[in-house]
């Protein structure tokens, strides 16, 4: 039973980071794209155009997956809620916040939730939308300030911790291991201090010596990056696997490294095969005794091309390909053997196919939400072990609720495993929850301890009731 | 029907040790009625063990009950009330027991739906926690 619990925990965790970042693939591929056409090293370098990359990059991403990730938590009012709580972030950092978002987001959301079930009955009729507007003005200043006077020292530290732990690898002398520290740091967009900060300076002092150096291409090996997009295009699911394509493009011919993150992201197990292949990579050159003669900027496989000097590029190609082929083969087998709550995620989607509502199927299993959704609600199933006693109960209480207020809904009873497809909703036992969701992961289950009179029974007659005034 | 259903059905005892022996108890008018086999008793008891329970539907009020094919021979319902609550798992306590044996929908949903609508009512819950015998529990229920 513990197994079990974990591991859907673990598959709603997935579903939920994915849930996050997929619905904003296509902010990321405009921002790739405008970011490799347009920067000075880009394809047509523009300068006005130009700066879009930053602001997008800081603001408009981060914003999105906060609003995103909070909205998941606790609908619209959770994602406004999760856009302001991020903000201080941003402004706080001098790094686009990208993992930041998808923690702030979703844990602003969730303050603004149980603050809401705080006061939900104290609120005063007709006083309902000025206290809701007021608290969740309130509540965002304070999560807002919290966050940008916590973020800037939080980056400092780190900063220095990766500093020193580089510095201590370096010294070891046995490269690969810098990827352990690379491949996380990237991610979290700690790769300007690393290459700026610490490789590059070691890089410039190899070249007066050599004419090259290794260090150029310790964090900007653009192979892993494209391993991990070959087998996102070729075993992935849904959109990231229909978007990987393009982002290969950006990512590779466009040095962009950052399209890709939302890749590692949205399953972080994948930072094993980038690191893996980083470290492959690394090897590789090594064993061939290459370098570059600049740090490349951005990393893309033309500017190391540009950057190789005479006699080396046989062993910079081959580095790019092995950290290729590795991060390929260990991505695909992350993708393969985790299958599952991305199909589940996908299925959600084709199921309520509007964006609002991705990932919610998974997600509510998860969280117990009872959230106020878009789509409409005309068959409502308790379900219980048998499908004869509670559930019958149950459904024939709310269903003369439900008469008596004249909403059309059918309201049936079944066991949980014959709760049939066409149903909306599912109300079960909160102890029987596990073996619903199990069941039904897409489904939409509302939790109820009393079957005869229940305040999540409460809220969803509430909500069908106001349905039934806005249609 | 469902006053007619529980007339002969129903039992009220000061206190029980254990709620695995309430349901035994609620049940036997059940089983001496040719209603249910042994079996379904012990089914209903494991079903409270394996999914938790859920079966108490209300505070203060439990509906045991199992599959038909766990021993059902007809379809019935009998009422338990103790004076003094039981403690079911997870710390509810229940003072009503009415156990459900299922075995052809109609007359079953029929029973039901009038369980329902006397639970529903306000005051069911309290006058049927007052009452003190056979008699005031029938009453009750109309």
């Amino acid at each position: 039973m513990e197994k079990k619990n974990m591991r859907s925990k673990v598959q709603a965790f997935g579903g939920f980071l994915t849930g996050m970042v997929i619905p904003n693939m296509g902010a990321f591929i405009a921002w790739g794209f405008i970011t490799a056409l347009f920067i000075s090293t880009g394809w047509v370098p523009n300068e006005n155009f130009s700066k879009l990359v930053g602001p997008m990059i800081s603001y408009l991403l981060p914003l999105l997956l906060a609003y995103t990730g909070g909205k998941l938590v606790a609908s619209e009012r959770g994602g406004v809620a999760g856009a302001i709580g991020t903000f201080g972030l941003i402004v706080g950092a001098d790094i686009p916040m990208f993992l930041g978002a998808m923690i702030m987001g979703p844990l602003s959301a969730y303050i603004v939730k149980k603050f809401d079930e705080m006061i939900e009955d104290r609120i005063p009729t007709g006083f309902e939308m000025v206290i809701n507007n007021f608290s969740l003005g309130i509540i965002g200043l304070l999560l807002c300030l919290f966050s940008y006077s916590l973020i800037g020292p939080v980056i400092l530290q780190a900063n220095k911790a990766i500093t020193v732990v580089i510095e201590g690898l370096v010294k070891t002398g046995y490269l690969p291991l810098l990827s352990v520290i690379n491949e996380p740091a990237k991610v979290l967009f700690l790769n300007n201090v690393i290459d700026q900060g610490i490789y590059y300076p070691l890089g410039m002092q190899n070249t007066l010596e050599a004419g090259k150096s290794i260090y150029f291409m310790v964090a900007s090996n653009p192979g892993p990056g494209l391993g991990l997009l070959l087998a996102y295009s070729l075993f992935g699911k849904g959109t990231s696997k229909k978007t990987a394509p393009g982002a290969i493009i950006i990512h590779f011919l466009g040095g962009i490294h950052e399209i890709y993150f939302p890749y590692v992201l949205m399953k972080p197990k994948l930072i094993i095969s980038m690191i893996l292949g980083g470290a492959s990579g690394i090897f590789t050159f090594s064993l061939f005794n290459v370098g570059l003669v600049a740090g490349p900027s951005p990393g893309s496989i033309f500017a190391y091309l540009a950057l190789t000097p005479k006699g080396n590029f046989i062993g910079v190609i081959t580095g790019v390909l092995v950290a290729t082929a590795v991060s390929f083969l260990v991505t695909s087998l992350i993708l393969k053997s985790s299958k599952e709550t991305e199909e589940e995620f996908e299925e959600s989607v084709k199921k309520s196919k509007e964006m609002k509502q991705e990932g919610k199927g998974v997600l509510n299993s998860a969280l117990e939400q009872n959230e106020v959704s878009n789509s409409p609600i005309n068959f409502v199933a308790f379900a219980c072990d048998a499908g004869l006693g509670s559930s019958a109960m149950g459904a024939s209480a709310f269903r003369k609720r439900v008469e008596k207020e004249g909403l059309s809904i059918k309201v049936k009873n079944f066991a949980i495993e014959k709760v049939p497809e066409e149903a909306d909703i599912i109300i079960t036992h909160k102890s029987l929850l596990d073996r619903t969701s199990r069941a039904w992961p897409n489904k939409r289950i509302i939790t109820i301890e009393n079957f005869m009179k229940d305040k999540n029974i409460e809220k969803l007659l509430e909500e069908l009731l106001e349905k039934k005034q806005k249609a | 029907m469902l006053k007619k259903m529980l007339e002969n059905n129903i039992n009220v005892v000061n206190e029980v040790s254990n709620w695995e022996e309430a349901i035994k108890i609620a049940a036997t008018p059940l089983k001496e009625g040719g209603f249910i086999k042994e079996e379904y008793i012990d089914a209903m008891v494991e079903n409270v063990v394996k999914n938790g329970p859920y079966v108490v539907i209300m505070p203060g009020l439990a509906i045991p009950h199992s599959r038909p094919e766990d021993g059902v021979l007809k379809t019935g319902m009998s009422l338990l009330k103790l004076k003094e609550s039981v403690k079911f798992p997870e710390d509810k306590d229940v003072e009503l027991l009415f156990v459900l044996a299922a075995n052809d929908s109609n007359m079953h949903l029929q029973l039901i739906s009038e369980l329902t609508n006397l639970l529903m009512e306000d005051d069911a819950m309290e006058k049927l926690s007052s009452a003190k015998s056979k008699e005031e529990v029938l009453a009750c229920i109309c």
